[in-house]
C-alpha cells in the first residue's frame, strides 16, 4: 500500500494515457509475475491463519473472544458494519456519479462497483464468525422473523449482493466476450449490445443507489431502534451511518484507485482522484456535523439517559478514541482536502484517505464498545460477568472493559485476507477502468 | 425431563402445600413480586435457581443487585444509611424487547405471558442480549462447567453458543408449584400468581403496596413488580 502512496502525480504511461481523448481499456494483464504471486501468498497464508483461529473458536466456544454477557457484541460486528459502509459508499458514489451526470466519475463506475460486491460480501462472512452457532445459519431462511432488523439486513445484504454482482458482471461482461471467456455467458459483443449495455447500465444506477442506501440505512437500524441503549436510540443514526459510508467508500476507493494506476497502469487521471477528494472533503464535513449534532443534542441536558455514554466518550474512559476520530479522522483529513495546492498533491489525498478511513472505524468501534459498555439497571452488577475491571478499592464494584482477544484478531485477519485474494483476482482478471467516448 | 423425577413428588404434603401456586383464574396471566422490604441479599434464591435449572458455573438467571453504588453496601438517603437490594431475572415483559428483534424467532411470548427462549432453534447472534434493557439473558460462551459430576436440574441443559435465561420455572407451574426462588426464599420476599385474577395475592399487593416495574419509561411493560420498603432499614436508630 505504501508503494501506491508514494506515487506521485506524474507516473510516465498514466499520464500519456490521460491526455488523450477517447482512451482504449487496457487489456487485462495474463500473467503472474513475482510481486503478484508473492503478494497472493502472503494473503493465503493469512487466510490459513484466520482459519486455524475460527477452527479453535469453533470447538472452544465464543469464550476465547473477549465479549461477554454485558459486552456482547465486538470487532466482529463493527468490522461488519464497516464492511457494510465500505460497500454502501463505493456504490452511492458510483451509482450517483452516473444517475446524475457526474460525468467525470464516470471511468471509476467499475472499480467502484468491485468494491462494493467485495466489501458486502465480506460483511456478510463475518456474521459467521459472530454467531454462536454458524451451523444453524441457514435458520435465517428457515424461520425467518420479520420483525427484526437484522432479518431485515439479512435480506437487503442478499439482494444487494446480487445486485451488485450482475452490476459487475454487467460492466465486464463486453470485455469478457471481445476476450472470448465463458465468464461472458454467450454475450457478444457488438454496437447494438454495447448500447443496449450502456442503457442496463443506467437502470443498474437507479437500482443500485436506493439498495445501497436501503442496505446501510437498515444496518444502522439494527442499533438506532434498540431503547435499551440510550446512545444509540436516535433518530440521526442512519444519517450518520450513510456519511460514515461515504467517507469510508470514497477514501477506500481513492487507495484502490492509486494501487491500480500504480500496479496495473489503469489510467485514472490526476483530476479525477482529485475530484474525489474534494468529494471526500464534502462528506468529511457532513459526517463532522452529524457527530457534532449528536454528541451536542445527548451532552446538552448533563448527566442522564443519554449523558453517561456521551461523557465517556468526551472526558472519560474512550475519549482517547473519540477525540482520535475528530482529530485524525474528521479535521486533518479535511484541512487536506479543502486546500486546492494540496488537493493537486495525490500524496496528501492518499494520506487524507488513509487517515479518513481509520477514524470511521475508530467512530464505528465508538459506536459499538460505547453504546454498550453501560447498564440500563442502574445498580452495580451483583456477580462478576464479563471480562469486568475492578474499580477503586471496592473488588465487587465492576464495569465493563472490552478489548479483542488475539483469537478474534486472528480471525478478523483472516477475512481481511479472503477478501484482498478475491478483490486482487477480480482486479487481475477485469478491466478496472470504464472506457470514456467522445 | 423424561428420566428424571420430579422433586415435587418426593415432597411432604406440607412442604407440597408450601408451594402451592393457589387458585388460579381461566386465563392465566404469570407474574411475580418482589418485596424490597423483605429482601434480604441473600442470594438463596439465585443458588436453587442454578440447581433447579442446571445453570453452569460463571452463569447465572437470578442475580441481587444493591441498590446504591456499591454491591452489598448501605446509601445514604437524604442523611440517613439504608440497604436494600433489587433480585433481578427475566422480567417476563408485556411488551418484550428481545422477543422483537431475534431474527429467527428463538424467544417468543406465551399464551400466558411467559417469555420463552428455544435453544434449539437459537443461532447465538445475542441480538436480545443487546436488545433486552435488563441484561437478564446469558450466553453459553463457553463449554459448560458444572460443580457436580452429575445433572443437578430439573430440565435439558441447553447447548453451547445459545441464548437462555429464567422460565418462571415453567416445568413446575402444570404441578400448580410456584417457582423454585419463590419456594425458597427465606424472607418470603417473592410471591407469584395470575395477575388476571383481581383477587390472587400478586394483584392485591401490587394494587396496595404500589408495585413498581423496572425502568417503565421503556414500555416494556414487565411482569415482575416490585414493592418499595415502607419503612427503610437504617443502620441508625
Amino acid at each position: 500500500m505504501s508503494a501506491a502512496v508514494g506515487s506521485g502525480p506524474s507516473v510516465g504511461p498514466v499520464d500519456s494515457a490521460a491526455t488523450g481523448a477517447p482512451v482504449t481499456v487496457a487489456p487485462a494483464q495474463r500473467t503472474v509475475n513475482r510481486p503478484l504471486a508473492l503478494w497472493l501468498g502472503l494473503l493465503g497464508l493469512g487466510l490459513l491463519i484466520g482459519l486455524g483461529a475460527w477452527a479453535y473458536q469453533l470447538s472452544q466456544g465464543l469464550e476465547v473472544t473477549n465479549m461477554r454477557n454485558p459486552m456482547m457484541w465486538g470487532l466482529y460486528i463493527t468490522l461488519f458494519m464497516y464492511f457494510v459502509g465500505l460497500s454502501a459508499g463505493g456504490l452511492i458514489v458510483a451509482s450517483a456519479g452516473r444517475l446524475f451526470g457526474a460525468g467525470g466519475l464516470k471511468p471509476i463506475v467499475r472499480l467502484a462497483v468491485l468494491e462494493a460486491t467485495v466489501a458486502v460480501l465480506l460483511a456478510a462472512i463475518f456474521v459467521l464468525p459472530d454467531i454462536g452457532r454458524p451451523d444453524r445459519a441457514w435458520h435465517l431462511f428457515r424461520y425467518p422473523n420479520f420483525h427484526s432488523p437484522m432479518m431485515w439486513d439479512i435480506t437487503i445484504i442478499v439482494v444487494y449482493l446480487l445486485i451488485s454482482l450482475t452490476y459487475t458482471w454487467i460492466y465486464a461482461r463486453a470485455d469478457l466476450a471481445r476476450r472470448g471467456s465463458w465468464l461472458a455467458l454467450g454475450t457478444k459483443a457488438s454496437e447494438a449490445a454495447q448500447k443496449r449495455d450502456e442503457r442496463l447500465k443506467l437502470v443498474l444506477a437507479g437500482v443500485g443507489l436506493p439498495a445501497a442506501i436501503l442496505l446501510h440505512s437498515i444496518t444502522a437500524w439494527i442499533f438506532g431502534l434498540q431503547i435499551s441503549r440510550g446512545f444509540w436510540y436516535t433518530a440521526l443514526m442512519a444519517p450518520l451511518f450513510i456519511a460514515s459510508a461515504l467517507v469510508s467508500g470514497t477514501g477506500l476507493m481513492i487507495i484502490l484507485a492509486l494501487i491500480a494506476r500504480r500496479t496495473r497502469r489503469v489510467a485514472f487521471r490526476d483530476t479525477l482522484i482529485a475530484y474525489m477528494g474534494k468529494l471526500l472533503a464534502i462528506f468529511v464535513a457532513v459526517e463532522a456535523f452529524l457527530v457534532f449534532s449528536e454528541m451536542l443534542t445527548a451532552a446538552y441536558p448533563g448527566a442522564g439517559f443519554e449523558g453517561d455514554p456521551v461523557a465517556r466518550l468526551l472526558t472519560g474512559r474512550y475519549a482517547g478514541f473519540f477525540w482520535f476520530e475528530v482529530g485524525a479522522g474528521l479535521i486533518i483529513p479535511f484541512a487536506l482536502l479543502v486546500v486546492p495546492r494540496l488537493r493537486r498533491n495525490l500524496r496528501w489525498v492518499a494520506v487524507a484517505s488513509v487517515l479518513a478511513m481509520v477514524g470511521i472505524f475508530v467512530h464505528r468501534l465508538n459506536i459499538v464498545i460505547n453504546g454498550l459498555s453501560f447498564a440500563t439497571v442502574p445498580y452495580p452488577p451483583g456477580v462478576p460477568v464479563g471480562t469486568v475491571q475492578p474499580v477503586g478499592t471496592d473488588s465487587f464494584a465492576l464495569s465493563l472493559f472490552y478489548y479483542p482477544s488475539w483469537v478474534e484478531w486472528l480471525v478478523a485477519l483472516g477475512v481481511l485476507c479472503f477478501g484482498a485474494i478475491v478483490f486482487t483476482v477480480a482486479a487481475w482478471r477485469l478491466p478496472l477502468r470504464e472506457a470514456v467516448h467522445g | 425431563m423424561p428420566d428424571k423425577v420430579s422433586p415435587i413428588e418426593a415432597l411432604s404434603p406440607a412442604s407440597r402445600s408450601y408451594g402451592e401456586i393457589g387458585p388460579v383464574s381461566a386465563e392465566p396471566r404469570w407474574a411475580m413480586v418482589v418485596d424490597q422490604e423483605r429482601c434480604v441479599g441473600c442470594w438463596s434464591c439465585c443458588v436453587i435457581c442454578k440447581s433447579e435449572n442446571d445453570v453452569p458455573l460463571g452463569m447465572w438467571w437470578n442475580r441481587i443487585d444493591t441498590v446504591g453504588d456499591a454491591l452489598d453496601t448501605p446509601y445514604r438517603e437524604q442523611g440517613e444509611l439504608a440497604m436494600h437490594w433489587l433480585p433481578l431475572a427475566c422480567q417476563h415483559c408485556e411488551n418484550p424487547a428481545c422477543t422483537r428483534v431475534c431474527p429467527v424467532g428463538a424467544t417468543y411470548s406465551r399464551e400466558d405471558g411467559l417469555v420463552m427462549q428455544d435453544s434449539g432453534r437459537c443461532i447465538g447472534c445475542r441480538y436480545c442480549l443487546v436488545a433486552c434493557p435488563y441484561g437478564v439473558r446469558v450466553f453459553n460462551w463457553g463449554r459448560p462447567e458444572r460443580p457436580t459430576e452429575f445433572h443437578t436440574g430439573m430440565v435439558e441443559p441447553r447447548p453451547l453458543g445459545t441464548m437462555e435465561k429464567c422460565t418462571f420455572c415453567v416445568h413446575r407451574l402444570p404441578d400448580g408449584q410456584v417457582p423454585s426462588c419463590v419456594w425458597s426464599c427465606p424472607g418470603q420476599a417473592r410471591i407469584f400468581g395470575d395477575l388476571n385474577d383481581p383477587q390472587s395475592r400478586v394483584s392485591r399487593l401490587v394494587r396496595e403496596r404500589g408495585g413498581y416495574q423496572l425502568l417503565e419509561e421503556r414500555g416494556t411493560d414487565p411482569r415482575v413488580f416490585y414493592l418499595p420498603p415502607r419503612r427503610k432499614r437504617g443502620l441508625e436508630p
